[in-house]
This record gives structure tokens, sequence and C-alpha cells, in this order.
């Protein structure tokens, strides 16, 4: 095996800093299309006959209000999620840990992987990143999902949880 | 060369019925309709049968089954040939279902299961009861033989564990509400004769009539009865009619129960758990212990009074099936509370009920817990104000106490436990809950902490299995401190990766 430095070894790790940028480019897409979908709706209620001239700056203030809410969470936001986002790998499993309000570390037993995926979106391509999906016989975390590593990073993480028979027998 | 087995013959006639049954209640609302009208409709559908007659005889001719070295071998299909081979080491169920009509004939329905995914990998519809005799006889067997875990100390230990009597199933019928579950079928039995009634008005070129059925019978019911105008009289005879509901529900109810679970019995063998019950349809399944992934204890109020519990298990792939598969999921429909430990020995024997050290929910889980019904109380009034001013803080005496009273009560009967094998959670005020998930089960552990939990320093942990319901009690232990949270992640986590998950 040509692992250049062992995954498995119990100590938190942070997700890959790339993710904040994906995240940003994907916030900021989103950003426009509310924007433009609540310009839309401005427009809509300001043609409208029965709105007094004097309501008509203030909409345009609470349309830009509005959009620069989105577009500074869009930017910000990643670096936070990102802060808290880590995950730990060992012998006996994973430890995935995210949330920023609502906080969840979720333990997978290595014990208990049905099977493993890596797969990749194209912004996620394009900066080199991967998501691992960890699926189990379980119900509400029938997969898990971790976000933001680095792809070689996941499928390493892969190899590592595949059963035993699979992974050492070669 | 072992040799092809096939169907009972009479499998040509159940195969035609349980295809027919798809449309069966149009098809009756139909010449329901037709008679009165007196429409040849009759030779019309019996005329639709045949594509469904040659359908249910060419799968009796393609259906054979044989008993090859370790494995069962079925063969379907006449264009489309499919040669299944079944291991006997996985088959995990072998269920018999014989209603009234197969009891006449001789025959019953089997389904064969291997506990992969929510289908049966075959349903033989119909065997003849020898047939089925000596398929069981042959898998038990194959299976003991093939078994890993076949030694002496699991060698054929057949020990019933619980039997209900009629007494205990008109409690069952009392305490468990079955009876709307009849008033809705009747109700949609009404519905689809009313149904046939428009049709056939529709074909008479709208000319209303009023020949139906269940219409005409509630009207020469109701003929007679002149209602009383004075209000007292009226609230009366609503409040009789209520009461007469209830009573008329919970005797259905218990006809229900009496019918469908008649003869229960609920017994060991080996490493399975079989359970026989009912009157008109015989139903005969087995569990195998291992397939069992939580075990959930309930008590309504009802249940406390008579002092009777219920017991059932979520096993994997059959937790997501309709309510047919459900109520094969009972474990014990009803049980004197304190035998319930002593069943639970014998089906998990690593779990000793009566040991289990209950812990309470973290001291200040009040204070923490109130803040979300506050939140909402407050937010009802601020609502309520503007349109009914000062009145709407009326409210506030009685809504304020009343969620301080639930919540302290449901804080209260919160509790959890870890065993050497097992973590169980309980919760509940009038329905009380108990789940027991073992460590070789758990899936995966979480903990979660929402801005409520952070500020008060608790977490809440949640296990995970396979086959949970939607709606079944989990172990989901809320307000527990954070740093206990975080140790019985830990422990949880640990104990889980030690074991090894099997199917």
């Amino acid at each position: 095996m040509s692992d250049p430095s062992p995954i498995a070894d119990g100590a938190p790790r942070p997700l890959d800093p790339r993710v904040i940028t994906v995240d940003r480019l994907v916030g900021a897409i989103n950003a426009v299309v509310v924007a433009f979908a609540l310009l839309v709706a401005l427009l809509i209620v300001v043609v409208a006959p029965r709105v007094a001239d004097w309501m008509k700056p203030l909409a345009a203030l609470a349309w830009a209000a509005a959009a620069f809410a989105v577009a500074y969470r869009a930017y910000r936001w990643p670096a936070v999620a990102y802060r808290y986002a880590s995950y730990r790998v060992d012998a006996r499993g994973i430890e995935i840990r995210r949330g920023v309000l609502w906080r969840q570390v979720i333990t997978v037993p290595r014990s208990r992987v049905q099977h493993t995926d890596v797969a990749q979106g194209p912004l996620e391509r394009r900066f080199g990143l991967g998501t691992l999906l960890i699926h189990t016989a379980g119900t509400d975390h029938a997969r898990v999902q971790v976000r933001g590593l680095e792809h070689a990073t996941a499928s390493r993480i892969r190899d590592h949880l595949l059963p035993d028979e699979g992974g050492d027998a070669v | 060369m072992p040799s092809d087995h096939r169907l009972h013959p009479l499998s040509i006639a159940f195969g035609l019925g349980a295809q027919l049954r798809e449309f069966a209640w149009p098809a009756v609302a139909l010449l329901v309709g037709a008679r009165s009208t007196g429409a040849p409709w009759e030779s019309w559908i019996l005329l639709a049968l045949i594509p469904y007659t040659l359908l249910s005889v060419a799968r009796y001719v393609s259906f054979r089954y044989r008993f090859d070295e370790g494995e069962m071998v079925i063969r379907t299909g006449i264009l489309f040939r499919n040669e299944r081979h079944v291991p006997y080491a996985r088959i995990q169920n072998l269920e018999a279902t014989e209603n009234l009509l197969h009891r006449l004939g001789g025959v019953v329905e089997v389904r064969l299961d291997t506990g992969g995914g929510q289908e049966p990998e075959a349903t033989m519809r119909v065997l003849a009861k020898g047939a089925f005799e000596e398929m069981r006889r042959r898998v038990l067997e194959e299976r003991g033989a093939a078994g890993p875990r076949e030694d002496a100390a699991t060698a054929p230990l057949s020990r019933t564990l619980l039997t209900l009597p009629p007494r205990e199933l008109v409690l069952y019928g009392l305490i468990e509400n079955r009876g709307l579950v009849l008033v809705g079928a009747a109700m949609g039995l009404a519905w689809e004769f009313a149904w046939g009634d428009r049709m056939t008005w529709w074909q008479r070129g709208g000319e209303r009539t009023d020949r139906n059925a269940v219409r005409e019978l509630v009207r020469e019911w109701t003929s007679g009865i002149e209602l009383p105008f004075d209000l007292a009289s009226r609230v009366v005879l609503g409040v009789l009619a209520v009461i007469a509901f209830l009573l008329l529900t919970r005797a259905l109810s218990v006809v229900w129960a009496l019918v469908r679970l008649h003869g229960f019995t609920l017994a060991r063998w080996g490493e399975d758990l079989r359970m026989q019950y009912g009157l008109l349809t015989r139903v005969a399944t087995a569990i195998p212990l291992r397939r069992i992934q939580t075990l959930t204890m309930r008590e309504s109020v009802l249940h406390r009074w008579a002092g009777r519990a219920s017991v059932r298990v979520d096993t994997a792939g059959g937790g997501a099936g309709g309510s047919g598969r459900t109520e094969r999921a009972w474990l014990a429909p009803i049980i004197v509370s304190g035998e319930v430990p002593a069943l639970v020995r014998h089906v998990l024997p690593e779990l000793d009920l009566d040991a289990v050290q209950w812990q309470p929910a973290a001291p200040g889980a009040f204070r923490r817990a109130i803040k979300v019904p506050l939140l909402l109380v407050g937010l009802l009034t601020l609502f309520l104000v503007p349109s009914k001013g000062v009145f709407a803080l009326a409210a506030l005496p009685v809504l304020l106490p009343l969620a301080a009273a639930v919540t302290h009560l449901h804080v209260r009967h919160l509790g959890w436990a870890v065993t050497e094998a097992a973590v169980l959670f309980r919760s509940g005020w009038l329905l009380r809950q108990v789940s027991v998930a073992r460590f070789a089960k758990i899936q995966a552990v979480a903990l979660d902490e929402s801005p409520f939990d952070r500020r008060a320093g608790m977490a809440r942990v949640r296990v995970d299995t396979a086959g949970a319901g939607d709606r079944s009690h989990r172990v989901a232990i809320p307000y527990l401190p954070r740093d206990t949270a975080e140790s019985l992640c830990a422990t949880l986590g640990a104990a889980a990766a030690r074991t090894e998950f099997q199917w």
C-alpha cells in the first residue's frame, strides 16, 4: 500500500480549506438566484397601481438589504461552518463533527459500514475535492456524508473503512 | 437427482382469487348495480376472467421447486424462465397463512423470506399441508446442518413463552382500540356501493334512482324515529350516540381480537421465535432471534389499569411494510406486566430487565425543557392580543401551570441505562415506552446539541438501528449532561465496534 501518512491515527482533522471557496461559489450562485427572484417579486408589487410613491424607494432599500444579507451570508458562513467541522478516523471507525448552531457528532463503527462511495460534483472536481458517503444498515443514518475532503484523502478513508477481507487480503 | 415438486392444483383457483381481489370491490359494486338496472353485466365480467384464468393456469404449470444439496431451487415462468437458488442457511422464515377457504381445501399459502429487502423471496400459493410440513422439516434440518452455531447447547429446544387465552384477548380488544379499523373498513365498503350506484345512474342517462342499498337501509331505520326538538334532549341524544359509538367500536375491537389473535402462542424453537394465531385465517410465522433489532415495551394508561403491557420487536426489513407486517412484529400483543422480564430474558438472554439501573435526565432538565413550551405560550398570547385584547392574557394562568406540569411529568419519566450488552431508554408519562438496543445491533451513534442544549450544557444521544419504523419508539436520550453524553457516545461506539453485525 502507498499510504504516505497513516490516516487512522485517531487525531481530529479539519476539512480541506478549499471547501470554503467551493461553498462560497455555491452560495454566490444561490445568492444571485434569490436576489433575482426577489427583484422580480418586487417589480410586480411596485408596478401595482395601489402602491404609494413614497413606498417605492423603501421597497428598493429593502431589496438591497435582503440581497446584501444573502450575499454576506454566502461569503461568511462557509468559513464559520468550516471551523466547526472535523473528522477523526481510528482503528474502530470514523467520527464526524459538524454544525454551527445545531451541532452533531456522528460515530460510525467500521464493522457497521456496508459500503462507501466517493462522489465528486463538477465544482468539487475543479478543486480536487470529494465527498465521502458511508452507507450503514441504519435508519436515520443509513447514509452519512462527509463533504469537503481532499479527493485522495476521501479515497484513503474509504479504503480504511472497507471490510477487512476486501482490503487486507490482497 | 432430486425430484421436482409442484404446487397444489388448487393453486389455479387461489391464484385467480388473489388477482381478482384487487378489483373485487368495484366488481361486486358493479354486479349489485347491474342487478338493479337489469343490464347484462354478469356475462361481461365472466368474459373478462378468461385471461386471468389462463395466466393462473400457466403459473401453476410452470412453478416447480426441488430440494437440492444445501439449497432450494425454485423455477418459474414459461416465456422468461427464472431459476432461483435459495440456500437453506439463508431462509429466515417460512410463513404459512391459512384462511377459511385454504382450510376447506387442506392447503396453505407459504411465504419464503430471506431477509433481503422488502419482498419475500418466494410466495407459494398454495401448497398442500403435507408438502408444507415436509418443506419446513427439510429446511430446518438442512439449516441446522449448515448453520455455524450447531452445538449441544442449541440442540432443538422448544419452549412455549406465551399463550393468550380468550380472557386476555378480550382485554387486548378493550385496551387497543381496533374497532375504528373495522368502522373504517365498513365505511370503505359503503363508499364502494355508493360509487357503484353512481356508475349505474350515469349509465342510465342521468335519471337519479334511490337503489343505493346502504342509503335505503339507513332511511328505513330512521324513518320511524321522530327527533325531539328541544335543546336538552338533543344534547342528551348526542352524548348517548357518542357513548354508543364508543361502546360499539370497543365491542368490535374485542370481536376483532378474538378472531384475529385466537389461540396466540409464542414459542422459542432453537434460534427462532415462532408465532401462531388466528381463528379464520391461521398464521404461523417465525422470527430468527438474530434478526431482532430493537425491542420496545409499551404501557398505556389502560394497560396500567389492567396491569398489562405489550412488547414488540423491530426486525430488519420488516419495519417498513404495510399494516399486515406490523401486526407480526408484536412479540406479545398483551402480557401481564410482571411477566415481561421473564419473556425478555428468553428472547434476549443477555438482558436482565430487573437488574437495570435507570439513570434520570440531567438535574437542570426541567429548566431546559420548559423553554420551548414557554416560548410557544408567549407567541400564542402575542398573536391573540391584537384581536382579543387583555382577554388573551386571561388564558395565561391556565396555560402556564399546564405547560409546567406536563413538562415536569415528561422530564420525570425520562430514563436511560447501559448494561453489559445493551442501551435502554424509557419515556412517556401517559403512554410509557421502553426501548432496548443491543450493542450488536447499533449502526451509528449521534450526539446532537441544539442552541438550547448548548446554553444548558446538555446534549442528546441518538442510537441508530436497522429497521426502525417511522413511528417506532427509538433510543434517543435527551437532556443529558454534556460530558455524560460524550462518554456515553464513546462507550456505545466502542461497544458497537467490538461486536460484529449480522443480518
